[in-house]
């Protein structure tokens, strides 16, 4: 039978404890500071987004994909919520949206054609 | 949360708070919207008399608005709108000058043709290309009688002093006139419309053909009006008086 000196079950059993914890440490982040892990945003104007910041940062790219299609199928517009508003509290292309689709690896087109300040 | 076929098809779910997009995204109505409305049929009236054959107020007043490039290479460009002169072979009548633009036809032949849908009508009426879905295939270009489509060759960039409302366009997607239908949602006129009343020429008409009390419902109904290639049905709703 194996024998483990004390001070490394109380190792394990620390980083056991942290495993737990972290998660819950995430959740209160998020609700938070506008740091998404290493990434650094540039602070949005106004006081909230157009949803609520946990969905924005999980769902954006479905919301403003289904608002492209009724924008250009069904011509509706909704002023606030189109994607020229988003310059308005977030004003920098390279500042913000960039700094995350680069950590994340993903390449929106969007903007060949669409007009957004970098 | 589940997303079951109901609320897929945006039967159920649409319930409490508003529509579900996506599981746990919902939209709630905002009160600065606006929707096209299926009550409307956008048309256009030219009056070809009041046209002048060296004015081009119309397709510079385009380009501009839409951001529309000259490649400088005659197979290549993208003309949205352009100015045809039609001459009377015998000599009796003057030849007369016209803006040509797409007729947004109550039965699009563009729309029949393509195969992924990009080509659609829109509830007013207003045919457009949804971008987003056009694989470049120009069947559409090949069923349109008036020439109004173009195929996008090269890629383009927003030029200086560019309109940033107005999206530019990727290379091999087909465009064409939208009837300025940013501004239209906007309730201003297509911007052709408004550079032709701006140089007093006033050739050209624009409204709702079902609404009997505007101007264009008006005119069309008192004086002789035609539509160009009447002959094959598609009932354009870009009418020509004078011609
Ligand atoms: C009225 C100002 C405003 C508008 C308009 C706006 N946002 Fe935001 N956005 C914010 C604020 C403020 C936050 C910070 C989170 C919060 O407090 O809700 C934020 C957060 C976000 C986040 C999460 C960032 C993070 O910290 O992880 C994303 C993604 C985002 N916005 C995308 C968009 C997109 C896309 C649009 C356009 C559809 C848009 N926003 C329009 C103000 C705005
Ligand atoms: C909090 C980080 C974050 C921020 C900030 C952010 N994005 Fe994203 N975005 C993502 C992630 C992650 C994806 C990929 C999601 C996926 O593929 O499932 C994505 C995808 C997208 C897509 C869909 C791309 C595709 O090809 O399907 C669009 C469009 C988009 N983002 C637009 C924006 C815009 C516009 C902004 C700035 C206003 C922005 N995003 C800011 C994280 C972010």
């Amino acid at each position: 039978m194996v024998r483990y000196p004390p001070l490394r079950v109380i190792q394990v059993l620390l980083v056991a404890l942290l495993m737990c914890a972290a998660p819950l440490a995430v959740q209160a982040e998020m609700g938070h500071n506008h740091q998404s892990g290493p990434v650094k945003l540039q602070k949005p104007k106004g006081t909230a987004c157009v949803l609520p910041e946990e969905q924005m940062r999980r769902t954006h790219m479905d919301y403003l994909k289904h608002k492209r299609a009724v924008t250009v199928r069904e011509g509706v517009r909704v002023r606030d919520e189109s994607l020229k508003n988003c310059i308005s509290c977030h004003p920098s292309k390279k500042k913000f949206c960039e700094q995350c689709h680069k950590y994340v690896g993903v390449k929106p087109d969007c903007f060949e054609c669409h007009n957004y300040p970098d | 949360m589940t997303m079951d076929r109901r609320s897929v098809l945006g039967l159920g779910g649409a319930a409490a708070a508003g529509v579900m997009l996506a599981p746990g995204l919902h939209l709630i109505a905002a009160p600065n919207k606006t929707e096209a409305d299926g009550n409307k049929r956008w048309a256009m009236l030219i009056d070809v008399n009041k046209c002048a054959s060296d004015c081009t107020a119309c397709t510079s007043a385009c380009r501009t608005e839409n951001n529309v490039p000259m490649f400088g290479d005659p197979t290549r460009d993208i003309h949205w709108i352009r100015k045809v002169e039609l001459k009377d072979k015998s000599g009796r009548r003057p030849s007369v000058s016209l803006p040509v633009l797409c007729n947004h036809c109550e039965e699009p032949p563009c729309v029949h043709v393509c195969p992924t849908e990009a080509s659609f009508v829109r509830k007013d009426g207003i045919v457009l290309v949804d971008k987003h879905r056009c694989i470049g295939c120009r069947y559409c270009m090949i069923a349109c009688p008036y020439k109004a489509r173009s195929l996008v060759y090269h890629k383009t960039k927003l030029p200086e002093g560019g309109n940033p409302d107005v999206p530019i366009r990727g290379s091999g997607v087909v465009e064409k006139c939208t009837f300025c239908v940013h501004r239209v949602d906007d309730g201003k006129l297509p911007a052709c419309v408004e550079a032709c009343n701006r140089e007093g020429h006033g050739a050209m008409l624009f409204g709702d053909l079902n609404d009997p009390e505007s101007e264009i419902a008006k005119r069309i109904k008192s004086v002789p009006t035609t539509t160009v290639r009447k002959d094959l049905g598609l009932e354009p709703h870009v009418h020509y008086q004078g011609l």
